[in-house]
């Protein structure tokens, strides 16, 4: 019997017949194997589309991702090789060696020394070639390079289950605290330290660099930048980020976006980052609304205050019903195009569906647990506040 | 003699149920842990189910994102801890004395102990589901995430303390396999001139008695943050949680040897077998076990390389991890020698191993990539990783077992199974295995992040997840396949005491193996000793065709069996439950491990019989 | 246990037994090893104290380790006298060993108490999680090994000791030197060096 299970002469087991003398289907299992292997083969190459927006790391936008996906690509195709080569000599050695009717014993070989210390060498000379290069790439990437323009530096805070970004600095001494987006310039070094509140998470943006932990016992330290070389769109251009370490419930829901602008867009943004402007009449009641209601976690008047970030965090960290929570930075919510960390575009619509029901978008976020305004089991706004409330964030006038 | 003996008769017999509670037969308690294996498989892998179903479409709402963490976490612990371990753990328990030409192991109580507490671990992980308190956390529950106040009820408890539980059996288990194969090979048998299998159960053995206290140590402290008030991994109290993941992977990656050594040992035992000639290389395929075996301690935090260890730690563990390549190469090298120039036979089980080969070298391939830490940035904690472990575990240690289940299952029960449905189980799991993982690297390298519980439609990773879902559906016919195999062979026809023509000990002796294995301590002078002996009877024109002769039982000594094993597991296993709900219970259980300890000291290994 | 000598086949010569007793103690030196590990870890990284200098007292700690360090000796003794078929011998020493197990036990007790009564706690800070774990895991098997002890003095005033079982009191000595072997090394790092660890330096303005 071969490979497949056609029965010819019924099941294998004859106490005391010798194994040998069940003819083997030679043509039938080959052709079956040729069809199996370019199933396989089309398999590969459907799959080798590949696909390059969104998340995918075969486009890189800037130097960090490219030079990783450089060495991923050279490793790549050493493992094709590799494969192709080992897998074709196992093929070829399940072919040509197959037991034949009435075949007698092979002759007993044991072993070849020599051929085994060269195939010993061969791949250790492989894969310290491979290693030392990784290790040379590690120590290149791990600084934006020097002769760079002066870099622009951005804590990141990872909180259950959004991102908040800080600019100690984005331009005249401006602090500017924004959550979920991060805007960027282009052609300049992004300088990147990571935090966490709570638990770990992961900060990644597949375009612009790999991934690193933001831990809550130590900073990390990163750096990406966008060439503009490197992006054929015109700018803005919105790339994809995601948490990419199990943070709890809503870790699959913690994602964010990083626009990458010119650097005269960038100055822009910063310089009209400010509260939200209170012009019309519904804006003026939307403030009130926010101020009796929201205040306690988030902040919409520019950067949080420390102490009052620090007294959010102590209260989530002890637990307890109703406590303040840190919570996104609401401020520049009028430019954002997201909303609940990447989740849904922003929109009148999508701003409203959250209000009413953040559990239902979200489960497990903490606004539903911990907010007053949520425990009664529906919002405890009526509708003409909620609209009130849209009207004042995004602007509407 | 009998003194404190307890207040219940020594049993005598094999009879029934309480035979098989009080068994002491290496055979026997490998039935019990294949079975139970087993019946772990099929849970782990319909949680595996519920996931894939969960994650066909794009934004799906099958199951909540709650119960998605609850199912990964429990697929890969039952799959790690309660499948591929005590799969192992059965072959151990079946092949390696046979193998060495012994009786039992060195200490066959031991043995039924390290199976009865791991039963009752394992259980007590699962009361979990009934109480709606199940593990979330992941297979390797990253701290802080698992303390307190982001885990509050008690499914990181029952992680923890099932795992400590389980790690007293496997600890206990390797102990035993340790001092019997050192020290109960028959006559001639020197260690190089023994199986690679039994080579592999005593790396694997020393591995699991130096890993598991590092996990034991972890879990303790998880346990004590969690109720005793320590702060070893929360950070606003000066912990760190980075110290859980440094004992977690020192543990873990010698662990991942441990999941695949055995599965190498049995493929190198079914390769020349069925390619009719020696393994080509047995000293570098021993050797290269060793240096996996040792290397396998130096490269723990290439799990960790995005935790910000800084590029000085991860240019170490780069290196370290590049250079253990080259002894699992060297492996694949020596196997696909044997088969050259061989007389290859297509047996179900030479098809799982040539299989096992087959996939082993891409998850290994894959897993070369991920050394390479610079892009390991952005492989890791994505798809990338996922199909990588199920390449080596699935297609690796599941394959290999399957081959050895075929392989072995005459010699455990005379009877072969369907060869017919063997090939289609193999097919079936081939095709729906690499359907199911393959696309996952195409999905990790388009950014799709690992336990999440969805996804939106815009990142494109929808068609990459119906199909690997569509490949579970063909997995799931293929075990299907695979208990009508079982079930039907249960009425096939007898098959000779060595069908295969295999070079072992264990097939010089009758189908099932009588209780005391060898009517005459085998005198090995070489390697693949029964080849030895029927290649000299053929020579001198009396082949060998019947197994050696069966003797009266009564006739041997062998181990009694014994009450206190299961006895002793039920308080061991209370201790653990009590710390889950009451601290009387953990005091009532090791009151019970006491008694069981007195009263197994006092029983000596065998009972006195008339003969004696 | 304590039955008829051992005439088992072996392949090495080596006692099953005695070889399952060495490689358990490889075993819980692993085991130990992460515990130190961790103590090590968190030196110097315990926020508030108190401090192992506040705390640790190391000439008391001292007259414990000493007293450890002779049942060792009694050991030895009473693993002479078995060999010996000495039986008042061996339950005398068998006894003295656990009764100095039993005395640095006692040491620890009040060692334990001192401390907390002085604030050092298990959830109090880094150093008493790391402290009281390793110590009292210390502390647990040295009681294991007393109760076992206390076993064999049993057996032995009932005659079932003696040169011809002289494996089960090896092993016992195995496992007790074991453990005075894993406090030398606990000694030494936690009282002789670290005892003296102070708390995190005050930074300039508080």
């Amino acid at each position: 019997m071969g490979l497949l299970p056609f029965r010819r002469k019924g099941p294998l087991a004859k106490p005391s017949a010798s194994i040998s003398s069940v003819p083997t289907r030679r043509r039938s299992s080959l052709k079956n194997r040729t069809v199996l292997f370019s199933l396989m083969a089309a398999l590969f190459l459907f799959a080798t589309g590949c696909y390059k927006d969104g998340m995918s790391t075969w486009e890189a936008f800037g130097p960090v991702a490219q030079k990783q996906l450089d060495l991923f690509n050279v490793i790549l195709w050493t493992m094709v090789v590799v494969f192709f080569l080992v897998e074709g000599v196992l093929v070829y050695a399940m072919i040509r060696y197959r037991r034949r009717p009435g075949q007698e014993r092979p002759p007993q070989i044991h072993g070849n020394t020599t051929l085994e210390v060269v195939l010993t060498i061969i791949p250790t000379i492989l894969v310290l070639a491979l290693g030392i290069w990784s290790v040379f790439a590690l120590f290149e990437i791990d600084k934006p390079p020097s002769d760079s323009p002066t870099p622009l530096q951005v804590n990141v805070t990872g909180h259950q289950w959004w991102f908040e970004f800080e600019y100690p600095d984005a331009g005249n001494g401006k602090k500017i605290i924004t959550a979920n987006e991060m805007r960027i310039p282009v052609d300049r070094p992004i300088q990147i330290s990571l935090f966490s509140d709570d638990v770990i998470h992961s900060f990644w943006v597949p375009k612009l660099a790999g991934k690193l932990d933001m831990v809550p016992t130590h900073e990390n330290k990163m750096w990406f930048q966008a060439d503009s070389n490197k992006i054929d769109e015109d700018l803005p251009v919105t790339l994809f980020g995601q948490c990419a370490e199990l943070c709890g419930l809503a870790h699959a829901l913690m994602r964010f976006r990083v626009t990458v602008m010119e650097q005269a867009d960038f100055d822009s943004w910063a310089a009209a980052y400010g509260p939200p402007p209170t012009v019309t009449d519904k804006a003026k009641k939307g403030a009130q609304v926010f101020a009796t209601n929201c205040t306690l976690c988030h902040t919409v008047d520019g950067p949080d205050d420390p102490a009052l970030s620090a007294s959010r965090l102590k209260g989530f960290l002890t637990g307890g019903d109703i406590t303040p929570v840190p919570a996104p930075n609401l401020t520049d919510l009028r430019t954002r195009q997201t909303l609940a960390a990447g989740m849904m575009e922003l929109s009148e619509t999508t701003l409203s569906a959250w209000l009413h029901d953040p559990a239902e978008i979200k489960p497990g976020n903490y606004m539903s647990e911990k907010a007053v305004l949520y425990q009664g089991g529906s919002v405890s706004l009526d509708e003409d506040e909620i609209d009130a409330l849209i009207g004042y964030l995004l602007d509407l006038r | 003699m009998a003194a404190i003996t307890g207040v219940l008769a020594r049993p005598t017999s094999y009879a029934g149920v309480w035979g098989w509670m009080t068994t002491v037969d290496h055979k026997r308690i490998a039935v019990l842990y294949g079975v139970t294996a087993f019946i772990f498989l099929l849970i782990a892998g319909l949680e595996a189910g519920v996931v894939r179903m969960q994650l066909a479409s794009a934004d799906n709402d099958l199951i909540s994102a709650g119960r998605f963490n609850q199912m990964f976490t429990m697929h890969a612990t039952v799959m790690v801890f309660m499948v591929i371990m005590p799969l192992s753990v059965s072959f151990f328990n079946f092949v390696v004395p046979l193998a060495i030409g012994a009786r039992d192991v060195a200490f066959p109580r031991l043995n039924a102990l390290s199976y009865w507490i791991f039963l009752f671990g394992a259980v007590l992980m699962h009361i979990s589901f009934l109480v709606n308190e199940v593990p979330d956390a992941g297979w390797f529950s990253y701290a802080n995430l698992t303390e307190k106040p982001f885990s509050i009820n008690r499914g990181l408890d029952f992680w923890a303390i099932g795992l400590l539980v389980m790690g007293a059996a496997s600890v206990a288990g390797a102990l035993n396999f340790v001092v019997t194969i050192i020290n109960l090979r028959a006559p001639g048998m020197s260690m190089m001139r023994m199986p690679v299998f039994v080579w592999m159960t005593l790396i694997t053995s020393i591995l699991l008695v130096l890993a598991f206290p590092v996990i034991t140590v972890g879990l303790i402290e998880l346990t004590m943050d969690r109720n005793f008030g320590t702060h070893f991994f929360i950070p606003a109290e000066g912990g760190d949680p980075i110290l859980w993941q440094h004992l977690f992977w020192v543990f873990g990656h010698p662990e991942v040897y441990i999941l695949i050594l055995p599965a190498m040992g049995i493929v190198s035992e079914v390769f020349p077998t069925f390619s009719r000639k020696p393994l080509f290389g047995y000293p570098f395929i021993v050797f290269s076990g060793i240096v996996i075996g040792i290397m396998g301690w130096a490269v723990w935090s290439h799990h960790m390389f995005t935790v910000g260890l800084g590029p000085v730690a991860n240019s170490v563990f780069t290196i370290t991890t590049m250079l253990i390549a080259v002894p699992t190469g060297i492996k694949i090298f020596n196997w696909i020698g044997t088969l050259w120039k061989g007389s290859i036979e297509f047996t179900t089980s030479m098809m799982f191993a040539l299989g096992f080969v087959a996939l082993f070298i891409v998850g290994g391939l894959s897993g070369v990539s991920h050394a390479v830490s610079p892009s390991d940035f952005q492989q890791q904690d994505t798809y990338y990783i996922v199909a990588h472990l199920h390449y080596v575990l699935f297609g690796g240690s599941i394959m290999g077992a399957f081959a050895g289940i075929y392989y072995w299952y005459p010699k455990l029960t005379g009877k072969m199974l369907s060869e017919t449905l063997g090939k289609l189980n193999f097919w079936f799991i081939f095709i729906g295995m690499n359907l199911t993982f393959f696309p996952m690297h195409y999905l990790g390298l388009n950014g799709m992040p690992r336990r999440i519980y969805t996804y939106s439609a815009e990142f494109g990773w929808e068609n990459m997840n119906r199909l690997a879902s569509l490949g579970y559906v063909i997995l799931f016919v293929a075990f299907l396949i695979f208990i009508v195999n079982l079930w039907q062979a249960r009425n096939s026809r007898r098959v000779s005491h060595d069908p295969w023509d295999a070079p072992g000990l264990e097939w010089s002796i009758a189908s099932p193996p009588p209780p005391y294995n060898f009517a005459e301590i085998p005198q090995v002078e070489g390697l693949d000793q029964y080849w030895i002996a029927k290649e000299r009877a053929r020579a001198a024109g009396t082949p060998l065709t019947e197994p050696e002769a069966l003797v009266d039982p009564d006739s041997i000594h062998m181990p009694s069996p014994s009450y206190w094993p299961i006895f002793t597991a039920a308080g061991v296993a209370l201790i653990g439950g009590g710390l889950l709900s009451h601290y009387a219970i953990s005091f009532l259980g090791g009151a019970i491990t006491m008694m069981g300890v007195i009263g197994w000291g006092n029983e000596p290994a065998a009972a006195p019989s008339e003969h004696h | 246990m304590a039955h008829a000598a051992e005439h088992e086949y072996t392949t090495t010569g080596l006692n099953h037994r005695k070889m399952l007793m060495w490689v358990f103690l490889g075993s819980d030196c692993l085991f130990f090893g992460a515990l130190i590990a961790t103590y090590m870890v968190y030196r110097g990284q315990s926020l508030v104290g108190p401090y192992p200098i506040d705390i640790i007292n190391v000439p008391v700690t001292t007259i414990s380790t000493f007293v450890l360090l002779m049942s060792s000796f009694a050991m030895v003794q009473a693993l002479a006298a078995t060999n010996a078929d000495n039986k008042r011998g061996i339950v005398s020493w068998l006894l003295a060993t656990a009764f100095l197990g039993a005395i640095f036990i006692g040491f620890q007790i009040v060692e334990f108490n001192t401390f907390k009564n002085e604030g050092l706690t298990l959830g109090g800070n880094l150093f008493g999680a790391s402290f009281f774990t390793l110590t009292g895991f210390h502390g647990a098997h040295v009681t294991l090994g007393i109760i076992w002890l206390l076993a064999m003095a049993i057996l032995a005033a009932k005659g079932r000791v003696g040169s011809k079982t002289a494996l089960d009191v090896e092993l016992v000595g195995l496992y007790w030197h074991f453990v005075d072997i894993v406090w030398i090394v606990i000694f030494t790092l936690l009282y002789l060096i670290g005892g003296f660890d102070v708390g995190p330096v005050a930074l300039p303005g508080g």
